[in-house]
């Protein structure tokens, strides 16, 4: 549809500008724009287009943060109005992130579970220090689709192969995938423990999640 | 042991004292306004007993600016980091700069090349290679971690092993957080003293204690203050805030935040132990903005670090420091980045930094890399001296004798006197005409890795049989107590 596409337009760079204010008042503007319409075009064409540069090295991290919290904001907006409507937001899978007990680096992983919200997963964040069991059980409660775990400390990440075995006792490995992310992790280390892929950065992560939940 | 002295030591800062009067302002008002996380009820209290005020349930402390100032005027101007011979004594806040070693992940093998985890023999090799070199004048951990050991005696097991190959002096951050690491550190570093009011009186250690930034204090770093002042240890406090990212992205926003936290952990050492020596010291990378990952070879680390020595020259305290690259090979980029880092320190006046043998980040150490650090270290040191001039050096009188050409000074006693004083002789570095060096040569790398192979096989440990027994005494102990 040619209608609104001007306005999608602003939306999207409003995003890309990491302008929240711009934003939010385009959205209030746009009421009576079916809001289904305005998540795929505007917000996600901008976080896209964010992403994009990013991975070409034209924007850096604090650009992919403050696009990722600007879609955020404004994703929450939407929400009220999809579901005041009847409808749904299409949501790609729950991922449950976290970085693992021993590690309170917490940067990586909070851009990643931007990114994936940014691209339509609905991300429940653990947060930092995270137990192996609570992993395990936040994913059988939420019924998640994937297990996300982060680190930066070498001598911490075994505890991912720990969360994975949990995952295979609570009898959920099956239906759960495991990604697993952070400097000091290897395809040679997640093929160690088991893990079904490694997210290098946050863009290579939504690829992954992409291709591991079949989209 | 002497450090490398100069009149350039001391001469070239990152901020002049005017700014270094502006960020002392902002600190206090940070500290006031904003004050510190505290995560610790022990911390609380000596706070508050110190005059300051605690808020949100004493989990919020707020300093004042009097508060501040009295604990700087019990901190000692200087400390030595003793050896365990009196000829390794290093003197830190006096003018004198220091290199000590780094440390890595993982090592990259010097016989072979191959890089891979670390172990027990190499912790080993480590201590010994740095007690051998002239220009290694302390130690930080010979290698991040032994990975043929249980982890939960890890830490001991490094320490022991250390203290029984060198009489140099060391320096430790906390490492795996085992229940007992605390208690049996301090005893290994009081059987190498020879007992704990050796200990006292000769601390061989320099102990470190860190902020979780941003602007917490936390239980594990109270832990470790405690532990180091009530064995007498010397203290060097600081930070790890990342400019970007735990700290503001302005150089002077990240001089404010550091220093202040770095302020609020003198003032709670000193309300534990007037009077107990302490430094500060440059951490402060910033991040990269592609990789997430901390940078200590960009120009902004160091420029932080000579803030920090600014800061601490303001405050009559020293300031040590963390020299290494990020570059994951033995190239060009590490030579260049190394090498700034390390003159840049040494122009501030830095007492100590640890670098040799540090490469990649903290990523790698390699033993062929601190004989080349050792060289880098020589000629930072030769720069310090700058011109020498007194009237000898002046040479007026030989001038005159030679005259004009056919005059020439190879002939001249004067030029037998004082070549070997005035210039640098490498011992690594190449100083041959091309078509010479084309002829036959042997590579940097390999001339340091035959000078490492020849100091493992003759460079035994200095440290007494008996000493060295007991450690491993206490290790056995160790071992039963908490392994098997």
């Amino acid at each position: 549809m040619a209608e609104h596409t001007e306005y999608f337009d602003r939306v999207a760079q409003a995003v890309v500008d990491c302008d929240k204010d711009t934003c939010l008042r385009l959205l209030d503007e746009g009421g009576d724009i079916d809001p289904l319409e305005i998540l795929e075009k505007g917000l996600g064409k901008g976080i896209r287009r964010i992403g994009d540069d990013f991975g070409a090295g034209r924007v850096f991290l604090p650009e992919l943060i403050g696009a990722a919290d600007v879609m955020k904001a404004g994703v929450a907006v939407l929400d009220e109005r999809i579901k005041a409507s009847g409808r749904a937001r299409e949501s790609l899978g729950k991922i449950v992130i976290g970085t693992v007990r021993g590690d309170i680096h917490d940067i990586g992983k909070s851009v990643v579970a931007s990114m994936l919200q940014a691209n339509g997963y609905d991300v429940v964040d653990l947060g930092i220090d995270v137990d192996e069991a609570e992993f395990v059980r936040v994913a059988q409660e939420e019924k998640a689709a994937c297990v996300g775990l982060s680190s930066l400390l070498t001598l911490q990440i075994e505890n991912m192969g720990v969360v994975i075995e949990k995952l295979k006792d609570a009898g959920i490995r099956d239906q759960v995938k495991v990604i697993v992310g952070g400097a000091p992790v290897t395809q040679e280390f997640a093929d160690e423990i088991g893990a079904d892929a490694v997210g290098y950065d946050a863009a290579d992560a939504v690829a992954k999640m992409k291709t591991l939940l079949g989209h | 042991m002497e450090g490398f002295t100069g009149k350039r030591v001391g001469s070239s800062f990152a901020l002049t004292e005017e700014e270094c009067r502006r960020v002392h302002a902002a600190v206090v008002r940070i500290l006031e306004k904003g004050g510190m996380r505290c995560d610790d009820e022990r911390a609380a209290k000596l706070y508050e007993q110190a005059g300051c005020t605690l808020e949100d349930d004493g989990r919020l402390v707020k300093i004042p600016e009097q508060v501040v100032a009295d604990a700087f005027t019990t901190c000692p101007s200087g400390f030595t980091i003793h050896g365990r011979e009196p000829k390794n004594d290093v003197a830190i806040g006096t003018g004198e700069v220091h290199f000590a070693t780094m440390t890595g992940r993982y090592i990259r093998d010097v016989r072979t090349g191959e890089r891979r985890k670390a172990t027990r023999q190499d912790a080993v090799e480590g201590a010994r290679m740095a007690d051998a070199l002239e220009n290694v004048h302390g130690l930080y951990k010979s290698v991040m971690w032994i990975y043929d050991e249980p982890k939960i005696i890890n830490s001991q097991i490094l320490v022991g092993e250390m203290m029984k190959n060198t009489t140099k002096g060391m320096t430790w951050v906390y490492n795996t957080g085992a229940p007992n690491e605390i208690p049996d550190l301090v005893k290994l570093w009081q059987i190498a003293a020879g007992g704990a009011e050796a200990l006292r009186e000769r601390p061989h250690v320099l102990g470190h204690v860190i902020v979780n930034p941003p602007r917490v204090i936390d239980v594990n770093y109270t832990d470790w203050m405690i532990g180091f002042a009530d064995a007498g240890i010397p203290i060097t406090v600081y930070s790890a805030t990342m400019a970007g990212a735990t700290g503001p992205a302005t150089l002077a926003g990240m001089m404010v935040q550091v220093i202040a936290e770095t302020v609020a952990l003198v003032v709670l050492a000193q309300a534990y132990k007037p009077g107990h020596p302490l430094c500060f010291c440059s951490f402060n990378p910033s991040m990269d903005m592609r990789t997430g990952l901390w940078s200590f070879g960009n120009p902004e680390y160091s420029t932080l670090g000579t803030g920090i020595a600014a800061m601490a020259r303001y405050y009559g305290v020293p300031c040590v420091a963390f020299g290494n690259t990020d570059s994951c090979d033995t190239d060009q980029q590490a030579a260049y980045e190394k090498a700034m880092v390390l003159f840049n320190y040494a122009l501030a006046g830095i007492s100590l930094t640890w670098t040799l043998s540090g490469t990649a980040g903290f990523n790698f150490c390699a033993w062929d890399q601190m004989v080349v650090d050792n060289e880098v270290a020589a000629f930072v040191g030769h720069y310090l001296k700058g011109i020498r001039v007194d009237d000898e050096r002046l040479s007026e009188e030989t001038i005159l004798k030679v005259g004009p050409l056919p005059g020439s000074y190879m002939h001249e006693e004067h030029t037998r006197r004082w070549y070997r004083d005035e210039f640098l002789m490498p011992e690594l570095s190449n100083r041959e005409f091309f078509e010479t060096w084309e002829r036959g040569h042997t590579e940097l790398q390999e001339k340091a890795k035959q000078k490492a192979l020849e100091i493992l096989d003759t460079h035994e440990s200095p440290v007494p049989g008996e000493v060295q027994d007991e450690i491993d005494e206490y290790l056995a102990h160790v071992r039963r107590r908490d392994v098997e």
